[in-house]
């Protein structure tokens, strides 16, 4: 015998603080945010609140983008791109959706981050990132 | 250092369902190992479960088998990840005198839900879970950046897809050529269906014992390493936490990182890319036998795989003419391999 069943739980995930900072500069400033490590120099994307790779807490935060650079990406049928994009002014990418149309993506294509209009202090309040046309478009 | 015996394995699996339940699923693995090892429950000194709770849908999953697995009364750890970190974690339990007798029991049926949405609760809760991400769009960023530079990627992970395939005797994975293959429908671009493992249940235990190589292949050398889980905090060119599990079992067991050699290599590869990501971590060559039996491409149980790999090498050291030869155990768990643990199996005299 097999019983069926879906869960379904109501949860609230606290973003942190530099979490919380990327968000909020999302909804009210049309701004992505990251944040700078003095210890190994980098500036990481999105903000957070330790270096991954030292350790050091209380990293300062910085602006990036909205201008950005494909590093990879992934066709996903009925979902649409997810794409590697590093922000201008970051040393690391941030994971979000490519959006297309899209021929022919290159590693190091320009892009440009597209926010919603409508916008909550979330994730989504990203749009995605769009390739940036030659003729400037 | 004490030597750490394989006393025995039981393996259930993989199949596309199990339609037993857990515990009971669970139970056959283990009573195969017991008797595989000669042994009984009382002789257990001490249990590793590895088992992940999303994927039984049950909050603590190690409870549902804590009877099965005999460890009432008994010491029990619990891994939520691959089998061989379980594995590592039973061994270092022997190394630390804490006890002479462990069973590593790992299981998964991912029959019961889709793996796909599971995996992306896996992801970061802020960041990465609201996007739909999950393991297989991982993979096929990881897998991309391979194929960016290189022409010949798609074509040469096709024809391994097809090898690999071609060598598993579970009936797990539908023969396919390499044009097939490459006809197939994209899942995570580059990646196609018939590039993808098939996943489906099962369940694995190993005995492991304080005792000596008289008895058959010994665990000479075990490590484990997690990487960031940012995808864009790694370089995904490189599978650099697999190197450095490799270059720590390698200390462990006393052998040069740069110049060990392997007889077989049996890897954790849910997608052929991942068999490159190994061999480019690990410097193992050409000289080395990879997967007689098609490894996780001809069928995977997640969790279970790479104590499945360990009880693949451990059977191939058993073999007659294989005493006294050398295997690399790897599993890997987390988005593009995020999370890596090894194992170093030497044959008995
Ligand atoms: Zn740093």
């Amino acid at each position: 015998m097999i019983r069926e069943e879906a869960i379904k739980i109501p949860f609230q995930y606290a973003a942190g603080t530099a979490g919380s900072e990327f968000l909020i500069n999302l909804r009210d400033h049309r701004q992505l945010t990251g944040s700078r490590c003095s210890d190994c120099e980098r500036t990481l994307a999105p903000a957070r609140a330790y270096c991954p790779d030292c350790g050091r807490e209380g990293l300062h935060s910085v602006n990036i983008g909205p201008g950005a650079e494909l590093v990879s990406w992934t066709i996903v049928p009925d979902k649409g791109v997810f794409a590697l994009v590093r922000p201008d002014g970051a040393d690391t990418a941030m994971l979000h959706k490519l959006l297309g149309p899209i021929d022919d993506p290159q590693p190091g294509i320009r892009l440009q981050v597209v926010f919603r209009e409508e916008r909550s202090g979330h994730i989504n309040d990203i749009e995605g990132f769009a390739i940036v046309q030659e003729n400037g478009e | 250092m004490r030597t750490i015996r394989i006393a025995g394995v039981g393996e259930t699996g993989p199949v596309q369902q199990d339609r037993r339940s857990i515990p009971e699923m669970v139970l056959g693995a283990v009573d195969l190992a017991l008797a595989d090892a000669q042994i009984g429950h009382g002789e257990i000194d001490s249990v590793v479960t590895a088992s992940v709770d999303l994927f039984d849908g049950l909050t603590a999953s190690n409870i549902a088998v804590t009877e099965v697995v005999g460890a009432v009364m008994k010491p029990e750890a619990r891994i939520a990840g691959d089998g061989l970190a379980a594995t590592v974690h039973g061994a270092c339990q022997i190394w630390a005198h804490a006890y002479d007798t462990v069973l590593v029991v790992a299981h998964a049926k991912t029959s019961m839900a889709a793996n796909g949405k599971l995996t992306q609760w896996a992801m970061d809760p802020i960041h990465l879970q609201p996007l739909g991400v999950n393991f297989s769009a991982a993979a096929g960023l990881q897998a991309n950046v391979l194929a960016q530079h290189d022409r010949h990627a798609e074509k040469r992970w096709a024809r391994l897809s097809c090898e690999r395939r071609a060598a598993g005797t579970s009936g797990m994975a539908k023969k396919l050529s390499q044009s097939e293959i490459l006809a197939s429908e994209i899942t995570t671009s580059p990646l196609r269906n018939g590039m993808c493992a098939p996943l489906g249940d099962g369940a694995c235990a190993v005995v492991l014992q304080a005792g000596s190589n008289a008895g058959g292949p010994v665990l000479s050398g075990v490590g484990h390493d997690l990487e960031a889980h940012g995808l864009g905090d790694r370089n995904l060119v490189h599978w650099a936490g697999l190197t450095r599990a490799f270059d720590r079992a390698c200390r462990v067991a006393n052998l040069p990182p740069a110049d060990a050699r392997f007889d077989l290599a049996e890897p954790s590869c849910f997608y052929p890319h991942e068999e490159e990501l190994f061999l480019r971590a690990t410097g193992i060559d050409g000289g080395t036998v990879i997967s007689p039996d098609g490894g996780l491409m001809a069928g995977c149980v997640p969790v279970v795989a790479g104590m499945s790999r360990l009880v693949a090498a451990f059977k191939w050291l058993r073999q007659t003419g294989n005493a006294g030869k050398r295997a690399l155990v790897h599993g890997h768990w987390g988005p593009a391999g995020q999370a890596q643990a090894v194992a170093i199996v030497d044959g008995g005299l």
